[in-house]
This record gives C-alpha cells, sequence and structure tokens, in this order.
C-alpha cells in the first residue's frame, strides 16, 4: 500500500527514477509515522479519559467532566499540562539511557502498527510473518522500560523495569502459544490473511469456531494483557509498593510518551485479539472479494465500512479491558508467575495441540464442524447471558436497601442515593 | 537490494549495527554495553529485512533482540556492583588484538567478496519454505536440536531445584 | 521463596488436575461475578454530589444547629461585656467601646479575625445574650488574608441595654456574617427552599443520628 501510493507520488512529480524515489519514499514514510502517531494521540488521548469515566463509575464516582461538555477534552487539558511541565532529569541519572528510554519505549509500539490491519486494504504493509512480528515487536518494547528503569538510577524504578522484563519473558509464551493456535487454524501468519480466513458473521469467527479456540482467547487476551503491563498485571508500576515503576523519575513530555504508549498500547491488544479471533474488518454479508473487485468512491466506502467494523471491535475489546482493570486487583508478583507458568501455560499448550486435532480431523463445513461451532457460539451466548444474569442480579441486590432509604432526608449529605 | 532507498536504508541499518557492536566493545559500563548489544542486533534484524529474509528478520527480532537482549540485561541488571566490574581485558596487547582482527576479518572479507551480491526481484515469502525444509528433509537434525534443548531445559530445572535440596527445610507445599 | 507460595490444595480443592481445573473454573466464574457487579454499577446514579456548584441545596443550609461556622455578632444584643474578647485563647476578637458625651457607650469596633479563629466555641459559650454566635457559614477561601478579618461595627453603636429574656429575636443564621462578609457560597433559591421545606427542615433535628 505505501510502496503504491510512494509509486504514484514518483510519477506524480514527474521525478527521475532510482534517485528520484527516495524523495516520495521519505516522504510517505514520514506521512505514515505522522498518520500512526495522530491517530495514537486522537486513540490514546479520548482513551484516558473514557477510562477514567468508566472507573469513575465503577466506584459510584462521576469522574472527570468539567473541560468540554461531559469532560471529553480533559485529556487535551492534561496533554498540555504535562507538556508545560518542566523536564526533570536526576542528578544522578543516566542521562543518554534516560533520555532515550520513552522514544525507544513509544516508538517500539508504533512499530506494531505496521502491520495492523485497520480495514480491508488499510494496512501500511501486509508482512507474511505479520503475527510474528506483532509479538516480535512487543517483546521489543520491554527494552524501553528497562532503559527507562536503569536509567533512573533508582530503585523503584528498576525494580519496575526488572519486573517487567520478567512479566514480559513469561508472559510472551502463552501469549504466542494461543497465536500459534489460530495461525494453526488459518494456515497463515498474514495478518491480512488470518482475517481472510474468517468471516464477517459471528459463526464464521475464529472465536467461534471451535470450543478450544474458544478458550484461547481469553488465554490469548489475558496473557497480552499481561504483556502490555495493564491491570490486573500492572506490577511494574504498581503504585502501592513502586510508587510508579519504571517511570517514577519521569515529567513532563518524557512522561507524556509512557502515558501515550500504555494507553496505546491498549489499541494494539484489542486489535490483535479482533484479528485473531473476532474476524477483523470483516463485514457481514460481504465476501473480501466484493470489495477487491471494487474501484473508485465503492472502493473507498467499503474501506471506511469495513474500518468502521474493526474500530467497533476493537472499541467493544478496549472497553473489556478497562472493566476488567477497575475490577480485579493486582496480582502478587508470585501470584502473577502462578498464573502465567502453571494455568496458561499449560492452557495455551494443550488448547493449541487440540486445536492442531481439531484442524487435522475436522475438514471445514463437514457437519462435526458445524457441531463445534454451534457448541462454542452456545457457550458464548451462556457466557453473555450469565454475565447479564449476574449484574441484574448485583443490581437488584443493592437496590432494595436504597430504595428504602429514599424519601428518608439524611441531615447530612449524601442527598444522592445511587 | 537496488535502488537509492534500499541503499540508503542499509547504510543507515550498517551504521546502527556497527555502532552497536563498538558500543558494546568500548563502552565502560555492562549495562550500557547490553543496550548496545541491543542496538547491534536491531540493526542486524534491519538488514535481514532489507535482504527480503522475513522470516529471519522477525527471528532475529523475537528471539535475539526480544529474547537474549532482555535475558542478558536481566541478568546484568541482577547483578550488583555492575557498575564497578571491570570490562578492561588485562591480557590485551595491541598486535594480540590485531592479530585477532586480522584473523577474523580476512576470511569475512574473502567471503564477502566472493559472494553474489544483492538480490535481483522481491524474494518470495520464506516462511513456507523454511517450514517445509524443517519438517521434510531437515526433520531429523530438527529433531536432534529439539531434544538437545528439551535436555537443556530438564537440566536447567534440575540445577534450580537442587538448591532446594537442603535437608533442613521442610517439605515443600507446591509442586504437583 | 518457595514457603511464600501458597499451596495448590486449597481447603475444598481436591489436588491434582482436578484441582487445577477447579481452580481455572473458580477463577473464571469470579471474575465474571466481579465483572457483572461493577457493570451493575453502570446502570446506577453516581453517589457524587458536585460541590460548590450543581449541589440541590447549600450545603450551609444542611448543616446542625450545633454546627461551628464562622462567628457573627448581632450588635443589637451584645451589651460591650468583653467576655468574649477576654476568653478567646488566640485574642482573635477585639472589641474597643468608648463613652461619648451624652454618657452613652458606644461600640466603635467589633473585629473577628476570622482567619486566626480556631472555632472552639468558648466565647459564643460565654456569651449571656447569645449575641456572639456560630453562623452556619464555612466558605470564606479570600484572595487576601485582610479579608478575613471581619469588621461589624460600621458606625458607632450604642450597647444593648436588656435583661436575658427580654431580648429581640435573633436573626436568621448567617445573614448578619453575610452583610460583613460579601460573596459567601451560593444563596438558597426560592425553589429549592420550598422544596427542602416540604420534606422537613433538615436543621430542625429530623433524622439525626
Amino acid at each position: 500500500m505505501l510502496r503504491l501510493i510512494a509509486q504514484r507520488l514518483q510519477s506524480w512529480l514527474n521525478l527521475p527514477g532510482e534517485t528520484g524515489a527516495v524523495l516520495p519514499a521519505l516522504a510517505v514514510m514520514l506521512g505514515a509515522a505522522l498518520l500512526a502517531f495522530v491517530f495514537i494521540a486522537f486513540f490514546a488521548g479520548p482513551v484516558t479519559w473514557w477510562e477514567r469515566r468508566v472507573a469513575g463509575r465503577v466506584m459510584s464516582r462521576i469522574g472527570p467532566n468539567r473541560v468540554g461538555p461531559q469532560g471529553v477534552l480533559q485529556w487535551l487539558a492534561d496533554g498540555l499540562k504535562s507538556f508545560l511541565k518542566e523536564d526533570i532529569v536526576p542528578a544522578a541519572a543516566d542521562r543518554p539511557l534516560f533520555l532515550f528510554a520513552p522514544y525507544l519505549f513509544f516508538g517500539g509500539y508504533m512499530a506494531t502498527f505496521v502491520v495492523l490491519p485497520f480495514g480491508a486494504h488499510l494496512v501500511a504493509t501486509d508482512l507474511s510473518v505479520g503475527l510474528l512480528y506483532l509479538i516480535a515487536i512487543s517483546g521489543l518494547v520491554v527494552v524501553g522500560i528497562l532503559m527507562a528503569g536503569w536509567g533512573s538510577n533508582n530503585k523503584w524504578a528498576l525494580f519496575g523495569g526488572i519486573r517487567s522484563a520478567a512479566q514480559l519473558v513469561s508472559y510472551e509464551i502463552p501469549s504466542a502459544f494461543s497465536l500459534l493456535a489460530v495461525v494453526l487454524a488459518t494456515g497463515t501468519l498474514s495478518m491480512q490473511g488470518i482475517v481472510r480466513a474468517q468471516g464477517g458473521w459471528p459463526w464464521e469467527w475464529l472465536l467461534f469456531r471451535n470450543p478450544l479456540l474458544f478458550g484461547m482467547f481469553f488465554v490469548s487476551f489475558a496473557a497480552s494483557l499481561a504483556e502490555n503491563n495493564r491491570t490486573p498485571f500492572d506490577l511494574p508500576e504498581g503504585e502501592s509498593e513502586l510508587v510508579a515503576g519504571y517511570h517514577v523519575e519521569y515529567s513532563g513530555m518524557r512522561f507524556l510518551w509512557f502515558m501515550f504508549a500504555e494507553w496505546g498500547n491498549l489499541w494494539v491488544i484489542a486489535s490483535l485479539a479482533t484479528v485473531g479471533f473476532l474476524g477483523g474488518w470483516q463485514i457481514p454479508g460481504v465476501r473480501p472479494e466484493v470489495i477487491d473487485q471494487s474501484t473508485g468512491w465503492a472502493f473507498a466506502g467499503w474501506q471506511a465500512l469495513s474500518f468502521l467494523v474493526f474500530a467497533g471491535k476493537a472499541s467493544m475489546l478496549v472497553l473489556f479491558a478497562i472493566q476488567i482493570r477497575w475490577t480485579l486487583p493486582r496480582l502478587r508478583v508470585d501470584q502473577m508467575m502462578i498464573v502465567c507458568w502453571k494455568y496458561l501455560v499449560p492452557l495455551a499448550l494443550l488448547g493449541s495441540a487440540g486445536v492442531l486435532v481439531l484442524v487435522a480431523l475436522v475438514p471445514e463445513g463437514s457437519p462435526v464442524d458445524w457441531f463445534l461451532r454451534a457448541v462454542s457460539l452456545g457457550l458464548g451466548l451462556w457466557l453473555i447471558i450469565a454475565y447479564v444474569r449476574k449484574a441484574r442480579a448485583a443490581y437488584l441486590a443493592d437496590r432494595e436497601p436504597y430504595r428504602r432509604l429514599e424519601g428518608k432526608d439524611p441531615w447530612y449529605p449524601p442527598y444522592r442515593l445511587p | 537490494m537496488t535502488g537509492t532507498v534500499p541503499t540508503l536504508a542499509f547504510w543507515g541499518l550498517a551504521l546502527l549495527t556497527i555502532a552497536g557492536a563498538a558500543g558494546v566493545a568500548l563502552s565502560g559500563h555492562m549495562v550500557r554495553s547490553a543496550f548496545s548489544l541491543f542496538a547491534a542486533l536491531f540493526g542486524m534484524a534491519g538488514i535481514y529485512a532489507l535482504l527480503q529474509a522475513d522470516l529471519m528478520a522477525v527471528v532475529q527480532l523475537l528471539v535475539y533482540v526480544g529474547g537474549i537482549s532482555v535475558l542478558v540485561l536481566f541478568a546484568v541488571m541482577l547483578t550488583s556492583g555492575i557498575g564497578r566490574v571491570g570490562t578492561d581485558n588485562p591480557s590485551h596487547r595491541p598486535i594480540g588484538g590485531l592479530l585477532v582482527l586480522l584473523a577474523v576479518l580476512i576470511p569475512a572479507l574473502g567471503l564477502a567478496f566472493r559472494m553474489p551480491l544483492g538480490i535481483e526481484s522481491p524474494a518470495d515469502p520464506t516462511v513456507a519454505p523454511i517450514g517445509d525444509a524443517l519438517l521434510g528433509r531437515f526433520v531429523l537434525p530438527f529433531e536432534v536440536v529439539s531434544v538437545l534443548l528439551l535436555a537443556a531445559l530438564v537440566g536447567a530445572v534440575n540445577l534450580a531445584r537442587g538448591w532446594r535440596r537442603d535437608p533442613e527445610e521442610r517439605p515443600s507445599e507446591e509442586g504437583r | 521463596m518457595v514457603s511464600a507460595l501458597p499451596p495448590a490444595v486449597t481447603p475444598g480443592n481436591p489436588g491434582g488436575v482436578r484441582g487445577w481445573v477447579g481452580h481455572i473454573v473458580r477463577t473464571a466464574s469470579s471474575i465474571l461475578e466481579g465483572l457483572a457487579v461493577t457493570l451493575s454499577w453502570a446502570f446506577r446514579r453516581p453517589y457524587t454530589i458536585q460541590y460548590p456548584d450543581k449541589v440541590e441545596v447549600p450545603v450551609p443550609e444542611t448543616l446542625p444547629e450545633a454546627y461551628r461556622g464562622i462567628l457573627e455578632v448581632d450588635l443589637r444584643l451584645c451589651t460591650g461585656c468583653l467576655q468574649c474578647e477576654k476568653t478567646c485563647p488566640i485574642q482573635c476578637i477585639s472589641i474597643s467601646i468608648e463613652k461619648g458625651e451624652d454618657a452613652v457607650r458606644r461600640l466603635t469596633r467589633f473585629d473577628i479575625d476570622i482567619s486566626r479563629c480556631m472555632y472552639c466555641g468558648l466565647c459564643s459559650e460565654s456569651c449571656a445574650f447569645d449575641a456572639l454566635a456560630h453562623s452556619n457559614q464555612f466558605e470564606a477561601a479570600r484572595q487576601d488574608i485582610s479579608e478575613l478579618t471581619l469588621h461589624f461595627v460600621r458606625e458607632p453603636v450604642p450597647v444593648a441595654r436588656h435583661k436575658a429574656g427580654e431580648a429581640p429575636p435573633r436573626r436568621p443564621r448567617g445573614e448578619i456574617l453575610r452583610e460583613v462578609l460579601p460573596g459567601l457560597g451560593p444563596v438558597m433559591s426560592p425553589p429549592a427552599r420550598d422544596r427542602r421545606a416540604g420534606q422537613g427542615d433538615p436543621s430542625s433535628g429530623e433524622g439525626k443520628p
């Protein structure tokens, strides 16, 4: 896609051959990087606000609601504030490492955007080893964390960095094995290939392909939450023991880079799960060939629609990750390791082996295949129904006591009852 | 590897690799050396990618950059007093160093100049052929390597457990 | 480190493979339970009261009778006995009384420095005629600390000469304070006051624990 744009640009500008290709190529690279950056900024920013609003509601608070309507511009205010803050470098810090770490962290995270397919043809480059690349790059980010941890010359920061490294090295295994199940089921490592191997309707998703893949989705999601240091696995920055972990010494814009990457990572987690299990950008009822063969405005329209489908699915997963964050307490270090090595690793191994067997034995479209799909779809429905019923029960359980208090006027605030 | 853009990219990556390698050797601090190693390995991955060896590049990223270099950093940072560890090799002498350099450099350069440079056209994805080769023609070496790694793994677990085999300690509750 | 690990076999868990599966099932169901609880809160009204601008009733109106807010003096009641000035442990009250040519004692100064006042209530206890009392106001943040010295005497007023029990009724709490300390918190709007009155006056003591 990018190469195509660069070639178009070159012919349009009428630049000569080989040396003339440099300028458009650089321009396209810069443009793509800028686009990714703008996307991250416009995703990560509002998501911080959204996360705080969700957190507020979970805790029966309101959350930030003063800047702009309902506080939607809070992230701009926060960003501006951080931007204007002094950039403090501790006197005893390892200066080059300290200064470079945020950029490595953020750059490593931005590199994942190269292979994320946002829509039918909206992908920077569809590497044939896209999924492997994504796994590899997410392992690279931890070097930035280690660098920040060491460069700060602060024991809390160093603890944070080392915890992060230990966590990442451990959780890479279940993550990779659960994604291996995806690769086994689709037979390709390319992100677009994985999406195209699925379909638009839920029963065509890998999630509902068979019960094992249904389980692998949760293993994969948990492992990628842990890889990206999201709660309940945010030990590297556990504020109760490490103040803020690896970014404890950072301030101003450098701190903001960490925050950017942290919330931007949410998008990567969600996209990976969407691509791997939820059918990616596939529009229900539309074959991808239709999109490929369309031209002109229809093509653009399909791209926009597929992006909306993708963004919708990914946003739901982002919301899910946020809700998990405000529901579950942080694990202890040993618990974190137990969850990985005693539960997720065996589950991922068994699951991927099972998927291999199922893929080898059950041809697609056979009655057994449809039976497996029906079973996993039923599992999903049952889970959702159980979830809603439990939520309703929790709501009703508290409503009676509150209702009894209604009308009575406590002399001291609160006036408002939940 | 034709065209100006790949050439420019190559020089950039080569510079990164060599600077990283020089940093590993010349840095006065172990941790900085470890980070330089990271840069050198990353540059290598970039060069692989430039040579259209997509699987190699990603595996380099995954195993060396993401795995080995993180492990090295991890080990270096956990070592107490790493800042005071001397990085000078006391046995080095200019002549000895030069000899070693020549001994490595001459065969390497000879090999490099005899190899045909550059690839004419974008190569096909290499994942499938490598997978086929590993599980077809080279299945025996592949399995032997797996057994070796398994043995190493079991040995490591045994070594790690050996530390706890202490008569004073009460029987551990975990496990099973 | 090993002993810190929790045992694989917990009460009610058989251990072994069945125990392992049991742990997973228990974890999954408890996570689901937790998510359901947090989801249920999304459908409820937040508990928060957005003080100070979005309160249904100004907070001072809700405070109990005995609340010790900023001091206020009703000069119609003050006999100029100086008891409060003497009792104040930190001397934040200063009173001057002058006797004019007509032999009438007049209060020329009654200042209270509420930036120093610690709201101990000793002065209002010692006031025999309830002239000095705590209001229900507390929102007195100001840019300049000198604004917090309240001057209750605008022009000299003759001290009150009355027996206890014959005194004119006190003005509503906070009304005098509002005159000497401009810009106090929001005044209760009539509709809110009516609604409030319909539910029973909170300061009347109903519903006190």
